[in-house]
């Protein structure tokens, strides 16, 4: 009888631990609470370099992508024998040093892309305010490099410190996609193709674009992003709410227009 | 209202709306008490339902051996019951102290239905006193009914105490769109807070689930005693008490994939962001771990009565056929474990140019999914037929034309699946999300028509022999306890969503956890704490079935029906 006991208990606790390793060995993703960064004019990089020490492996969600190998660039860790990111940042781009870099990194990734990786990157400066941004860049820096951000750098916070909530262009950057106009990009860009197709690319959560100029005029189209939920698109009544109502502030005037006429021009 | 407002977020953001619990934390200790108080309630909510349904078979089928069952299910109900109350009191007592600025506003809109809760308790447990207690006093005839319509009664209460707390959880996932941080607590009418979206969908989520659970718990006990049984006799009757807890359990497991997709259905149409959080947010992985859960559940189901069909003469005609089902399982099973959305690695993402993998992506949708889940259903149907008939050849004069019309009924089905999981690759979304409803009606339908026509054919049928209970390898035994671990398991997974998916709101965006533990943890985080909370349940319920043995060594009695044999 016991020979069967422990049997059983063998299968029990094997079972649990296979589900356990199996869960362990996924992605770990955890979801954070939204956390408002302040950071007075006498902020000392120490501080700067803790924020983004918590933001890096919290709410930024980086460790999504980096640190798994092969996703994206190991940044506190080696990368191909050019060291941490602190050590490599100020070699990247001609003209560029270290901070001038991260900074685009993050809310430019598309300006530069480090080969062997996909340009997957999310624009940063959508999703963190700021001052978020900056301490991200002093943490990275502090990976073996010199920090070299202060307090001059941060704009001063407008009203109430900035939240997690999308801020429109991070530091008052030339808006979605680095001001590009080429219409493709902006797309991309935006995230539009999170939620709609638009040719081969893109999800299914709103109505396929791909054809949107043979149903709405360039007015609508443009209605239809600058103020979402004016006209809805038939077969989408349960979706309303769902499309950003942001976008007016993000995109810049070129970019809107340059986006309303490919649109329209999809026929 | 804003000073209402005011008053309800300065006290939830002061210290005194918090208090810690030492070394776990207080969210860890409120995940283990919760979590294990509510597998002991589904436990003492399914096995009842069970047992009523044994005991009905012992009186309208005129077979003893159910009556005994019930009987022997109903003995370690008793016990199961103060483990429930014992955890719910914790849970409370935790609760209310760790968190009590959030128990303040709770009680204040649902004060009365917790009063309500508790009476109902009390009812039930008295109830099931009378229920076990008066088993063998009311025996015969009239009496018997009025015992078994105590069973009943038991089961509405179980059920009312359910859908109470279910209110409760559901308001705090999906409350009413009306209710905002502004709205003070006492103005909140108790009606409108419960019937709030998510209710009913749960309820009845729930509900089946806890029969699954029942089955699968009553199944794992069965086999113990299996396997530790001295005699031959004892070991048939075992046996035969592992078959029906699987049977039950499998065929309330066909049901409850419907009733999630309208629960998932009902949380996207509450919030669309909550329903992509849910389905292709931080969670999306865990949707990979239950598809991975529920076909180990799938295969040791199956498996289970495959090895089965070698006690009952006659079924070796119908070996050939169970590889292909293994296929079908195994193959859906590899569809529905396919994430949709995932952010692939650089080399796969070169390869596809965008975020959708050609293959996750196509395999990954809806339709391929509804695809691969109906017919894990039609084939698990399939092996209970092949099972139900193994041992008998049909008399009736239209047995092979009835069976061709079986046949016919399951080609059909499957092409009606497979045809609307092809079409839905080509439209909207929006008309794809109808097409699931003809591919549920069709397997339901060949489900209900199938049954029948098999019922009506296997009158009179000659037997090849009766089926040789207790001529089981041991290695079948195991697939049971693997399927109630699993199912344990299972359900502690589907705990974490459904309080998951609130991430930092006590109530969804009504009120805000400003604990430290505010964070929703990563999947192995929460593994980690699922698997503690099924290692103290299955000790717990380990310790009642000795329990339960020591009192009484088992109401096992011998088919001769002799005064008890003893023990
Ligand atoms: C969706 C995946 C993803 C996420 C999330 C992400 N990154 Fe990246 N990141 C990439 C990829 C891929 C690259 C390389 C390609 C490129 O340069 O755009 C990259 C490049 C970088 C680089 C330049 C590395 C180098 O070697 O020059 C920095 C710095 C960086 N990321 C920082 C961050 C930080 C900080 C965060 C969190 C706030 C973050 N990333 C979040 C995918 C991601
Ligand atoms: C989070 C999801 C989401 C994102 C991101 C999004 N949309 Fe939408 N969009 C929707 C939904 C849902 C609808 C339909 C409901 C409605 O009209 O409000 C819609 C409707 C539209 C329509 C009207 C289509 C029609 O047939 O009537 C246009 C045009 C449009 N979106 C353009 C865009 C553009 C351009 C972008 C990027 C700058 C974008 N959307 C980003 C979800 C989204
Ligand atoms: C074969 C399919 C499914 C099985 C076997 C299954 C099984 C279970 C089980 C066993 C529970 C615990 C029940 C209880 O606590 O009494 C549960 C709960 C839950 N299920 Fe499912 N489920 C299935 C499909 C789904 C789907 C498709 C969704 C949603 C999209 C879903 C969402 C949930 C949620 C949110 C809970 C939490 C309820 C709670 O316990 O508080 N399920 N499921």
């Amino acid at each position: 009888m016991w020979a069967t006991n422990l049997r059983i208990i063998g299968i029990v606790l094997g079972t649990l631990a296979l589900y356990t390793l199996i869960a362990n060995k996924i992605p770990q993703v955890q979801s954070e609470v939204p956390h408002a960064l302040t950071l007075g004019a006498n902020v000392t990089p120490e501080q700067l370099v803790a924020a983004g020490d918590q933001l890096y492996h919290g709410a930024g969600g980086c460790t999504a992508c980096h640190g798994l190998g092969t996703r994206a660039p190991n940044l506190l860790t080696d990368e191909k024998g050019l060291g941490p990111i602190g050590a490599r940042c100020g070699k990247r781009e001609a003209g560029k040093d270290c901070k001038a870099y991260l900074y685009e990194s993050l809310t430019s990734p598309r300006a530069y892309v480090v080969s062997g990786y996909e340009p997957i990157m999310p624009e940063m400066g959508r999703i963190l305010s700021p001052q978020q941004i900056w301490a991200l860049v002093a943490f990275l820096e502090s990976q073996s490099g010199t920090v070299d951000v202060t307090a001059s750098d941060i704009p001063a916070a407008s009203g109430p410190a900035a939240s997690a909530a999308p801020a429109a262009s991070g530091g008052g950057g030339p808006g979605i996609a680095g001001g590009s106009t080429e219409p493709m990009t902006i797309i991309r860009g935006a995230g539009c193709t999170g939620c709609h197709k638009v040719g081969t690319e893109g999800g299914a959560i709103g109505p396929n674009l791909t054809h949107v100029g043979s149903r709405l005029s360039a007015a609508l189209i443009r209605e239809c992003i600058l103020k979402p939920d004016t006209r809805v698109a038939k077969g989408y009544e349960k979706f309303v709410g769902v499309m950003p109502k942001m976008f007016g502030n993000q995109l810049t005037g070129a970019q809107l227009e340059a986006l309303v006429q490919f649109l329209s021009s999809q026929k | 209202m804003a000073h209402v407002f005011a008053l309800v977020q300065a006290a939830a953001d002061s210290a005194a709306a918090y208090r810690d619990f030492p070394v776990i934390g207080s969210r860890a200790a409120i995940w283990i008490a919760a979590e294990i108080h509510l597998m002991f309630a589904a436990f003492v909510l399914g096995v009842p339902i069970f047992a009523v349904v044994a005991e009905a078979i012992g009186i309208f089928g005129k077979d003893q051996r159910y009556d005994r069952l019930a009987k022997e299910f109903t003995r370690l109900l008793l016990i199961a019951y103060s483990a429930t109350a014992i955890w719910g009191a914790v849970f409370v007592f935790l609760l209310s102290t760790l968190y009590p600025r959030f128990w303040a506003y709770l009680t204040a809109i649902f004060g009365v239905s917790m009063w309500v809760y508790v009476s109902i308790f009390f009812f039930e447990s008295f109830t099931l006193y009378l229920y076990y207690y008066g088993w063998d006093r009311w025996k015969q005839g009239r009496a018997k009914i009025v015992h078994w319509c105590l069973g009943i009664l038991l089961n509405i209460w179980g059920t009312a105490v359910m859908f109470i707390a279910d209110s409760w959880l559901t308001y705090m996932m999906t409350p009413p769109r009306d209710i905002t941080p502004e709205t003070s607590p006492a103005s909140i009418k108790l009606w409108h807070a419960i019937l709030n979206h998510t209710w009913m969908p749960i309820n009845i989520h729930r509900l089946i689930g806890n029969v699954v659970f029942g089955g699968a718990i009553v199944g794992a006990y069965a086999s113990y005693r299996f396997l530790a049984a001295k005699t031959d006799e004892e070991r048939a009757h075992y046996d035969w008490m592992g078959y029906v807890g699987n049977f039950i359990a499998i065929s309330a497991l066909i049901v409850l994939p419907f009733a999630g997709y309208w629960l998932g259905r009902e949380i996207y149409q509450y919030d669309q962001s909550m329903g992509i959080t849910m389905m292709g947010g931080f969670m999306s992985w865990l949707w990979v771990i239950q598809a991975f859960l529920i076909a180990v559940l799938f295969l040791a189901g199956n498996y289970y009565l495959w090895v089965g069909m070698g006690r009952i003469p006659g079924a070796e005609r119908f070996r050939p056929y169970t590889k292909w089902l293994l296929v079908v399982l195994v193959l859906g099973a590899l569809v529905w474990g396919t994430p949709h959305t995932m952010i692939a690695d650089s080399r796969e993402l070169a390869a596809m140019g965008g975020s959708h993998h050609p293959l996750l992506g196509a395999l990954g949708v809806m339709s391929a999914k509804n695809t691969a889940v109906n017919l894990m259903i039609l084939s698990t149907f399939l092996s209970f037929l092949l099972y139900r008939r193994a041992n008998i050849r049909q008399v009736v004069p239209w047995a092979k034309t009835g069976t061709r019309i079986q046949a016919a009924m399951f080609v059909i089905a499957a092409g009606v699946v497979l045809f609307f999981g092809i079409r839905g690759y080509f439209v909207e979304a929006i008309v794809r999300i109808g097409y699931s409803v003809y591919q549920v009606g069709a397997v339901l339908a060949c489900i209900v028509f199938v049954t029948v026509i098999d019922v009506l054919m296997a009158r009179g049928a000659q037997s090849l022999g009766a089926i040789q209970w207790g001529k089981m390898p041991p290695r079948s035994q195991y697939a049971l306890f693997i399927l109630a671990v699993t199912f344990t398991w299972l359900m502690g997974l589907m705990g974490f969503a459904r309080s998951g998916i609130r991430q930092h709101w006590h109530v969804w965006q009504v009120m805000q956890d400003t604990t430290p533990y505010a964070a929703t943890p990563a999947l192995g985080y929460a593994a980690i704490m699922i698997s503690t909370c099924v290692l103290i349940f299955l000790s717990l319920v380990g310790f009642i079935f000795w329990l339960g043995g020591l009192a009484e060594k088992s109401t096992f009695v011998p088919s001769t029906e002799a005064p008890h044999v003893g023990h």
